[in-house]
């Protein structure tokens, strides 16, 4: 059990998340998740289920109401947000469907930009930029703007940036979401390569069964509910692992 | 925070920011730099406006008054109303004697309608007598020799001061007549010296038009025996002459048997009284420019605010992904408030030197060569750093607010608004 415990990077106690708008909306009724360190995983969900909102609190870009969400043993609970700055850029990089790319930045420092953050000077940040770059394999593009870059590339930037920082953890919401078939082919190869490779804990969020199919396991969300009996997906099993 | 002064790409940053809408940061800065530049100019200005006026005043003590008699309003002790009377040299003395508090006791003398003659040349004005004391009163501009001294009055010598204008007219081609004659109404005088005006204020008539000859000697000349036509009198700085001047009437009346209620027996001009609305206005200006000043500051303040309110708000997303990638509050907080120290340091620099630019040229223009006294419009570079970190400091104030008040969102809505 206590290894189990260490071993987990995210560790969800019955967390509930509750939108107080006009009308107040509840969206994570008592959500209970284990994701081991190491570990490739995919969510999915109906859209509204509340996937985005789940990971953002996990990428500590939203609170939750109540329960207990441990971080690599760290109970994430009531940060400063000085504190909380420093969880994400230390242990957790994240890449949004929208890229989320500083416009007036070049790719090389739009990548820079976290270390820039944690105080490492120009010369080595874009040094170590650049070398994530061409890991990416869009070293060439380093001096454009994302403006001139295409959907696939400005994800790639997005994925160097959030690798830049040697996060402990990778969190996706609809990394593929903007991108055409094949480059979605490409950007999950990345991300299992990098959890290969690197031993990276990472999370998707995802509307694509090919994308899920590619993760050790796929976690199911459904009306801010998690379905249990999680398994790791055979292919295109989707429907049995529902029912099991 | 990071020493994010010496990287090269919060700089960049900050250009990129403040060069994204020109048009909003020109007009900006403008109002920062119109702001400094009036602030400047109105406080510098105002001062050499004063010191302009002031110079009207040169040379004349204004802390003074000055005293004529008058027919008697009332009877008293025996004499009838519309008695006429005289100061005499002792009362003089006895004043000098009872009234500490005067720095001088100046009699004076004048003859409206003289004639100055040397040989063919002559010249129609008037004839002052005074003491040496005369001076404290009044400053003259002295072209040559010297003024009445004490000597004079003490062997009543017939020397004469002359005035500029009129030593110009009757020594025609002479350059200093110092120890030439002149035919004063038919005598002789040696002249000492050759005076002026040193202001706009005038005693006895302009000194440049007429002649000072001794008042012991003016009086032998023009048989007064001891009689004295004008009283003067300057008080020690500090001391209030409102205070003085009823206790001298009051002296005056005992020795001259009048009674101590007969304001109108005597004609008193009190001038510090006049010279106090004077100060007033000055103040008043002064208040007047303040007001105006701070006004253009406060506005100029609140084109920063709002500047930067906009930029915050344009900018939300932007924040939010630099909170999500780890920024710290103190870092945006930083970031915005570098580039409006940057604005504000760089127009608000530009003011400072147009202000000075402007004010330079005032100074040069109101201070020809051989001006009485400085008109101070040059500001000094104490006060144009004090303009400039107050604008810079209530410029960077207003930039912490919208600052600040970003970072009361939580990330997750900064990212999500557009
Ligand atoms: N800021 C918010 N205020 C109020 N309600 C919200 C807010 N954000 C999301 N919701 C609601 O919460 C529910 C879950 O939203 P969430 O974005 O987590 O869904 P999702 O599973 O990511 O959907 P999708 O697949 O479409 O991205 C939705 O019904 C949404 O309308
Ligand atoms: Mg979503």
């Amino acid at each position: 059990m206590t290894a189990e415990n260490q071993e987990s990077m995210i560790r969800l106690r019955d967390v509930n998340k509750t939108y107080f708008g006009a009308v107040p909306l509840h969206v994570l009724k008592g959500i209970n998740l284990d994701v081991r360190k190491g570990e490739l995983v995919s969510i999915m969900g109906a859209s509204g289920s509340g996937k985005s909102t789940l990971l953002n609190i996990l990428g500590i870009l939203d609170n939750y109401d109540s329960g207990e969400y441990y971080l690599d043993g760290n109970l994430i609970r009531n940060l400063s947000e000085n504190k909380a700055a420093d969880y994400r850029n230390h242990m957790i990089g994240f890449v949004f469907q929208s890229f989320n790319l500083i416009s007036y930045k070049n790719a090389m420092e739009n990548v820079a930009l976290p270390l820039f953050y944690r105080g490492i000077g120009r010369r080595k940040r874009n040094r170590l930029a650049m070398e994530q770059l061409e890991r990416m394999g869009i070293a060439d593009r380093a001096l454009h703007l994302p403006g001139e870059m295409s959907g696939g590339q400005k994800q790639r930037v997005a994925i160097a940036r959030a690798m830049i920082t040697n996060p402990s953890i990778i969190l996706a919401d609809e990394p593929t979401g903007a991108l055409d078939s094949k480059t979605s082919k490409d950007v999950i190869e990345l991300f299992r390569d990098l959890n290969k490779r690197e031993g990276k804990t990472i999370v998707i969020v995802t509307h694509d069964p090919g994308v899920a199919a590619q993760t050790d396991r796929m976690i199911r969300i459904s009306d801010g509910v998690i379905i249990p009996g999680n398994l790791p997906p055979a292919d295109g099993g989707e429907s049995r692992i529902c029912q099991c | 925070m990071k020493i994010a002064i010496f990287d090269i790409d919060n700089w960049k940053e900050i250009l990129a920011t403040l060069s994204r809408n020109k048009t909003r940061t020109f007009l900006t800065g403008f109002g920062i730099f119109w702001g400094v530049a009036m602030l400047a100019m109105l406080m510098s200005g105002a001062r050499g406006g004063e010191d302009l006026l002031r110079r009207n005043f040169a040379g004349f003590a204004t802390n003074s008054g000055g005293m004529i008699p008058s027919a008697t309003t009332m009877p008293y002790r025996g004499y009838q109303k519309g008695r006429t009377w005289q100061m005499t040299t002792s009362d003089v003395v006895t004043l000098r004697e009872n009234f500490p508090e005067l720095k001088a006791v100046i009699p004076t003398y004048q003859k409206g309608s003289s004639t100055f003659r040397n040989g063919k040349d002559s010249y129609a004005g008037q004839l002052v007598g005074a003491e040496s004391n005369y001076t404290d009163m009044l400053v003259p501009r002295l072209y040559a020799g010297r003024f009445i001294n004490e000597a004079d009055v003490a062997a009543e010598r017939r020397v004469a001061v002359v005035g500029k204008k009129v030593a110009t007219q009757i020594f025609p081609g002479i350059d200093n007549p110092v120890g030439k004659l002149v035919e004063v109404d038919g005598s002789c005088y040696s002249v000492v010296g050759v005076v002026g005006d040193e202001s706009e204020i005038h005693l006895n008539g302009s000194l440049d038009e007429g002649v000072v000859i001794p008042a012991s000697t003016f009086r032998r000349a023009n048989g007064y025996g001891d009689r004295v036509d004008f009283i003067m009198m300057v008080a020690k700085d500090g001391e209030d002459l409102s205070e003085i001047i009823p206790g001298m009437k009051r002296v005056l009346f005992r020795r001259h048997d009048i009674n101590p209620a007969d304001d109108g027996a005597i004609w008193v001009i009190n001038i510090a009284e006049n010279f106090e609305q004077v100060d007033k206005l000055f103040s008043g200006i002064d208040l007047l420019a303040l007001f105006i000043g701070l006004s253009t500051l406060i506005a100029g303040v609140i084109g920063i605010g709002n500047i930067m309110w906009v930029i915050v708000k344009e900018r939300t997303r932007e924040i939010g992904i630099r909170r999500a990638i780890g920024a710290k509050p103190r870092d945006i907080i930083a970031q915005v408030l570098c580039e409006g120290t940057v604005l504000t340091v760089i127009s608000g620099l530009a003011g400072i030197c147009f202000a000075a630019l402007v004010l330079g040229i005032m100074q040069h223009a109101m201070n020809p060569p051989g001006a009485v006294s400085e008109a101070r419009f040059q500001m000094s570079f104490g006060r144009a750093m004090g303009i400039l970190g107050i604008f810079i400091t209530l410029g960077i104030l207003a930039g912490l607010i919208p600052s600040v008040k970003a970072m009361r969102i939580k990330p997750v809505e900064a990212l999500n608004s557009k």
